[in-house]
């Protein structure tokens, strides 16, 4: 580009005036002849910015930065349960939209117990793969609520949780409540006598709460006693309303994480 | 443009659609145009811009604007590196382990054992503190409320302990030797979650009732007591090497 006003545009009379050797005035006059038409200015300038990007100096850690005996990489594996347990919900997350297609929350009777205990011993015992695809669904599961309260513990004896990281910390208690309800509402979808139990349980849980329990119950659980309402809530808490929820709240409590930084021990 | 306030002369019938500007106004513009709540935001992000800039330019190393682990690329490559070993560790685990399925649903016999998932136990714990619900003398030894409006208030109090924690532990304390109180509160923490856990499958511990009750509430006491012992032991010589390395260059707030 030319400082000068009367030159913009005049880039052969600019050439003529730099005494260029015959190789650059060739690629010169290609590369202006080309930017003429295409702009390769621009796409020049993003290369570039890819360049210095790409080859960015890692920032000192705070380990480094103070020379503390650098035992960080030893704890490591504590650092990892948060993603641990975003991994495993995006697996639970796959594996359960799949038995999503096979599964039906109908507490009405059939040959075996009800229509969604039925269905449940057809993904096990007739279809292709579906017995691992359950084993999937439930491991995950399991080794995400572990990985959660692993990673609240970590979380806790590193003093994680202080300023500026109290919010992420709350914002973690209604995280590890809703993985818990993910957990129990999922528990409960098998109808088998397990599930019913531990529903009968909720159902007594939700009618001692003080002054709004009759309400609770009939919201959660759909009655003060168990039946068909009560599965097909619990089945719309666990793949509808819970997945909206929790994905967007993990979202912003990573996002918090992202802009803070991972507090490293002093 | 005009940057005064006086609304202009309305001569193209008063669409009151504003051309847009395609130069973005600075922070100081921006700043000129408002007055109360939005001009002291601006005021205040204009200062705590110069003591950012202010603090980089003292600094002698890379720059980083969080006093943290960078959470991209460090911890995320580091973690992307892991997934692949991890999600294979759930495809064995699932593999090896594969889940049971009981007899169906029955609401005319109750099982002998009723139990949620393992992740729950502690919270069922709680439903059974009935013993612990005080009875009130002037009531007639009535209790004040039912042992199950207990037990779900128990759990309220829990969570709710656990939620108030970094508004009660303040200070730049990090490391469980530099604030053995509260790891000796965490250790009995997580001792309580333990035992009360245990406490909610009593009917099938090899235990007397009233023992588990007793060790459930001992239990953590006694641990927190230890942890607290301990660290306190560890702390002078830990410290020293401590203020050594560290708090000579950045001394604790």
């Amino acid at each position: 580009m030319s400082l000068k006003e009367k030159d913009e545009h005049d880039h052969l009379g600019w050439m003529e005036e730099k005494q260029l050797s015959p190789i650059e005035k060739g690629y010169l006059f290609t590369l202006i002849w080309l930017d003429k038409r295409f702009r390769v200015v621009d796409y020049l300038e993003l290369l570039e910015t890819m360049y210095y990007r790409v080859n960015l100096q890692m920032p000192k850690s705070h380990t480094e930065q103070y020379n503390l005996d650098n035992k960080f990489w030893y704890w490591y594996p504590l650092y990892a349960l948060g993603s641990f347990s975003t991994l495993a919900y995006v697996v639970a997350a796959l594996s359960g939209a799949l038995l999503g297609f096979y599964y039906t929350p109908s507490a009405a009777a059939a040959e075996t117990g009800t229509v969604a205990y039925s269905q449940l011993a057809m993904i096990m015992q007739d279809l292709q793969f579906g017995f691992m695809l359950r084993s999937i669904h439930r491991w995950s599961a399991q080794v995400m609520t572990a990985a959660v309260f692993l990673h609240m513990l970590r979380v806790y004896f590193t003093g994680a949780y202080k300023e500026p990281r109290e919010l992420n910390w709350l914002l973690g208690i209604v995280l590890i409540s809703l993985t818990m309800g993910f957990g129990y509402t999922g528990y409960l979808l098998p109808w088998d006598q397990l599930a019913y139990w531990a529903g009968q349980i909720g159902v007594e849980m939700a009618l001692s709460i003080p002054i709004v329990g009759e309400w609770v119950a009939q919201l959660v659980f759909g009655g003060f006693s168990l039946g068909a309402p009560t599965l097909q809530r619990m089945y719309i808490l666990h793949v509808f309303l819970l997945p909206f929820v929790v994905t967007s709240l993990i979202a912003i409590h990573i996002a918090i994480v992202w802009m803070q930084g991972i507090a490293e021990p002093h | 443009m005009s940057d005064d306030n006086q609304p202009d002369a309305r001569t193209d019938g008063g669409t009151g659609i504003v051309p847009p500007d395609d130069e973005t106004p600075t922070w100081s513009e921006r700043k000129s145009r408002r007055a109360g709540l939005p001009r002291l935001t601006y005021e205040y992000f204009e200062r705590a811009r110069r003591e950012d800039q202010d603090l980089r330019e003292q600094s002698t190393y890379v720059e980083r604007d969080v006093l943290g682990f960078p959470t991209w690329p460090h911890e995320l490559i580091r973690n992307l590196a892991l997934t692949s070993f991890f999600v294979g560790m759930l495809l064995l685990l699932s593999a090896t382990l594969p889940p049971h399925i009981g007899n169906p649903a029955n609401p005319s016999s109750t099982p002998a054992i009723i139990l949620p998932d393992w992740y729950l136990y502690w919270s069922f714990g709680l439903l059974k503190l009935g013993d612990l619900n005080p009875a009130i003398s002037l009531l007639g030894e009535q209790k004040l409320m039912a042992d199950r409006t207990y037990g779900v208030l128990a759990n309220v109090v829990i969570v709710g302990a656990i939620a108030i924690v970094p508004f009660l532990n303040k200070g730049s304390a990090r490391r469980p030797v530099e604030q053995p109180f509260w790891a000796a509160v965490g250790m009995g923490g997580v001792t309580f979650a333990f035992t009360i856990s245990m406490l909610s499958i009593q009917n099938i511990m090899p235990m007397n009732v009233s023992l588990l009750f007793d060790l459930t509430f001992l239990a953590p006491l006694v641990v927190g007591a230890i942890t607290y012992a301990v660290l306190k032991t560890m702390r002078e010589g830990y410290m020293y090497d401590l203020n050594r390395r560290y708090y000579r260059l950045r001394p604790p707030k």
